[in-house]
């Protein structure tokens, strides 16, 4: 997450160069603590998309931290054409996906302000 | 099977990539966003989401192509407003989606994965979208929590 160089709290000093840092919480993995909420209402309330429970700190739909601005979360499936590139073999295919967009300011891994949007796929 | 994502960042960003400011536009009056970009080379194919978060990858790890992905929110179904008091405050608004996504998976073969592979392509059909969830928002969190 590489923060983005043309629109820096810039002072001149061009070469810092600084990441997005994760959200504090941690949900755990099977390898390991991963960094973010699963999909639900921000107050934390029950969900379907949260096997997980409820947070009573709110659940933050952002995956990046020290972060202001606009957030946009999905939980969906849905289905299309799969196809094998070598046969040209077709078949019904089904996916699932937890996909965010994070777009404002955020203080990067330099200590510094950075513009910039962000994917979560 | 085929599970894509851009892995974890050194800072331990959990599946999280950088994206043109373009890529995004909100309207929060109208209960609306759209989320579309292109050509991101910055994605695996790691076949399922426990062969991603594995270190090891058994099942090998991909680079792939995705060459389109555009989400559209739309309509008010419920406003939320919270504030923790500490580190995060948002106010949102629950609505619903729909995806378009078009993905590429080159042939593979020992030792990027197991066996080799045939590629794959994949072009989803919008339509078919069943929106288990969706909202967007205004937030703040962390050092910038206010």
């Amino acid at each position: 997450m590489p923060a983005g160089a043309d629109d820096d709290e810039d002072d001149g000093h061009k070469e810092t160069c600084g990441l997005a840092l994760p959200l504090p919480h941690t949900t755990a993995g099977p390898f390991g603590p991963l960094h973010f909420y699963f999909p639900g209402p921000i107050d934390g309330s029950a969900a379907a998309t949260d096997g997980t429970g409820t947070h009573a700190e709110g659940r933050d739909p952002s995956t990046i931290t020290n972060f202001e601005g606009f957030v946009g979360q999905v939980d969906l499936t849905f289905s299309g054409t799969g196809m094998d590139t070598k046969t040209g073999a077709t078949a019904p295919y089904q996916f699932h996906t937890d996909t965010r967009f994070m777009k404002g300011t955020f203080i990067a891994s330099d200590e510094r302000r950075h513009d910039g949007a962000f994917a979560f796929i | 099977m085929h599970s894509y994502d851009p892995g974890v960042s050194p800072t331990l960003g959990f599946w999280t990539i950088e994206i043109p400011k373009g890529s995004v536009e909100v309207d929060l009056d109208r209960g609306e966003a759209v989320l579309h970009i292109e050509n991101v080379c910055r994605v695996f194919d790691a076949f399922t989401v426990p062969n991603s978060l594995n270190p090891l990858h058994p099942l090998g790890l991909v680079s792939a192509f995705l060459k389109s992905l555009r989400i559209e929110w739309k309509g008010i179904t419920k406003r939320t407003s919270f504030n923790n008091g500490t580190t995060f405050v948002g106010n949102f608004i629950e609505n619903s989606a729909r995806i378009a996504v078009t993905v590429r998976t080159p042939d593979t073969k020992p030792p990027f994965t197991p066996a080799a592979q045939d590629g794959f392509h994949f072009v989803a059909d919008p339509a078919s979208t069943v929106s288990n969830f969706a909202q967007i928002g205004h937030e703040s969190n962390g050092a910038l929590f206010s």
